[in-house]
């Protein structure tokens, strides 16, 4: 069975790159995309995936408070999630595992370190 | 054989066994059935000289029969038949023209598949109807008409040939065609993620050998599809580049992806640049450096700056390369290993050229030669730099050159 990949970005054009760069990794990881922190709350719960990427920035529900949603229940705090984010302070990076997130990436991304982190995270 | 000509045949036959029992008018009533059949039937002609053939050798003889019995009594009298001696030619020649009508060229395999059947015949011409002349000259007018029915016949053939030989041709070319555009279509959509693994890679192959498709083509057509399905990987990530860390690296990535060596990216260069920058792009910049294989941090600079820049190592190679891209700017260094041009040798060979004399051109020279060149003449659209360069001013010069460049060309309009 493949793996599950959600993807919690509300920018089209960040989520078509993950897309594209998903696609041509090979990993084989089947890609769940959500637009808000509200909308990943949900189809974590439905599809329970193997790893999680947020976007800290997001309308209606941001990362901030998606994510201790999700690492409150016992069907996804599990759940690896690396935070994905636009703001590089070293602060925000420290705030992000203190909220139960396994890594922190900021954008802009580079394929082959995104590739190689998703990696790590699904063979766990 | 449609139905027409079927019956024509059978009329014919029929006229075949009439002429044998010696009844012509029965042979001329079936060859006129024939024709009504089949107006175009080429062998109607050549039956109705045979009949006329048969019938004069038939009253020949009867005269000759009479002649035996009664005497003339003028035995000095000149031979109405002086050729009677000698065998008819058309006793030789009905031999080959008999088998005409069992021979009627049959639809050959190929034809039911190709529109041959359809093919017209050569136009027969009309012919006058035969004239009560006198037999010697009957016989000769049969020679002729037959050799010609014979010659007209060969002709059909011939192009009939012709015609298949053509028509298996464009069948196979189209064959061909199909084969490979579903070969093709079966590879774009392997390809268009990156490059197949084994298991798809082996399952293309055998697909191409079920389609009979020639190694060499599959070679070519793998090659052809990894490049195109490469480079619609890279304008589509670097519309997207705004959100790429780097752009090289994230085009690196998808060279080793789409298993793009570095010989076909080079190859390729000059397209895939231009998909790189062609919404910011100002125009092709042949680079002349003996430091193509080492590390030049000149290029992405010039690259990031718009410009599809091509390589030259030498300016020998600058010259087999120009006439194919047709640079806006030339940067060229000064010294080359011992044996090839120098920059100014470049210079002076392009300035001969009345195709690319005009082209914007720099040379980046070492201090010693600053002087050599501040004192030479240079045109407007030409000019030189001091290394180590500097980036900025480079750009400054350049713009400049291409800014006259620009007025040189909007003056001859």
């Amino acid at each position: 069975m493949s793996k599950k990949i959600l993807l919690a970005e509300d920018d089209e054009d960040n989520r078509d790159l993950v897309s594209f760069v998903l696609q041509r990794s090979r990993l084989g990881a089947e890609l769940i995309v959500a637009e808000n922190g509200q909308e990943a709350v949900d189809k974590a719960f439905e599809s329970i995936p193997n790893l999680i990427l947020m976007d800290m920035q997001m309308p209606v529900m941001d990362g901030w408070t998606a994510i201790p949603i999700l690492k409150g229940d016992k069907r996804t705090k599990h759940i690896p999630i690396i935070a994905f984010t636009a703001q590089a302070k070293p602060e925000d990076k420290v705030r992000t595992l203190e909220i139960g997130c396994a890594e922190h990436y900021s954008k802009p991304m580079d394929p082959e370190e995104l590739i190689a982190l998703i990696r790590k995270y699904l063979a766990d | 054989m449609g139905p027409d000509k079927t019956a024509a045949k059978q009329c014919l036959l029929s006229a075949d066994r009439f002429l044998k029992e010696s009844r012509f008018q029965d042979a001329r009533t079936e060859i006129e059935k024939a024709k009504k059949f089949d107006p175009s039937n080429v062998y109607v002609l050549a039956f109705l000289d045979r009949i006329n053939y048969f019938e004069a050798q038939q009253k020949k003889e009867a005269q000759v029969s009479a002649a035996k019995a009664h005497p003339s009594p003028a035995p000095a009298a000149p031979s109405p038949q002086p050729h009677a001696a000698t065998p008819p030619p058309h006793a030789a020649i009905p031999q080959p023209v008999k088998p005409i009508v069992p021979n009627v060229p049959k639809p050959a395999p190929a034809t039911t598949e190709v529109p041959l059947a359809s093919a017209p015949p050569p136009p027969v011409k009309p012919k006058e109807a035969p004239e009560p002349v006198a037999p010697a000259r009957s016989e000769h007018r049969g020679v002729e008409t037959t050799l010609e029915e014979m010659k007209r016949q060969i002709e059909m053939l011939t192009h009939s040939l012709e015609q298949e030989k053509k028509a298996r041709e464009d069948m196979s070319k189209q064959q061909l065609q199909s084969t490979v555009l579903q070969l093709r279509t079966s590879m774009e959509k392997a390809w268009a993620t990156g490059a197949p693994n084994e298991q798809e890679e082996e399952a293309l192959h055998k697909l191409a050998i079920s389609l009979s498709i020639p190694e060499n083509v599959e070679l070519s057509l793998r090659r052809e599809v990894k490049l195109k399905m490469y480079s619609t990987a890279v304008k589509e990530v670097i519309s997207k580049r705004q959100l790429l860390r780097s752009s090289s690296s994230t085009l690196e990535w998808l060279r080793k992806v789409y298993q793009v060596s570095m010989e076909e990216y080079l190859e390729y260069e000059t397209k895939f640049l231009l998909d790189l920058v062609a919404d910011q792009y100002k125009g092709t910049l042949l680079y002349v450096t003996p430091n193509v294989k080492t590390k030049d941090e000149l290029i992405p600079r010039l690259k990031a700056a718009g410009y599809a820049v091509v390589l030259s190592g030498t300016p020998e190679e600058a010259l087999e390369k120009i006439e194919k891209i047709n640079p806006n700017i030339i940067l060229c260094h000064t010294e080359f290993s011992p044996g090839s041009l120098s920059g100014v040798k470049f210079l002076h060979l392009l300035r001969a050229s009345a195709k690319f004399n005009f082209i914007p051109f720099l040379l980046l020279c070492e201090s010693p030669e600053v002087s050599q060149l501040k004192s030479s003449e240079l045109r407007q659209h030409e000019g030189f730099l001091k290394k180590p360069v500097d980036v900025d001013e480079l750009m400054i010069a350049m713009n400049e050159k291409l800014a006259r460049f620009r007025d040189y060309v909007s003056s001859l309009s």
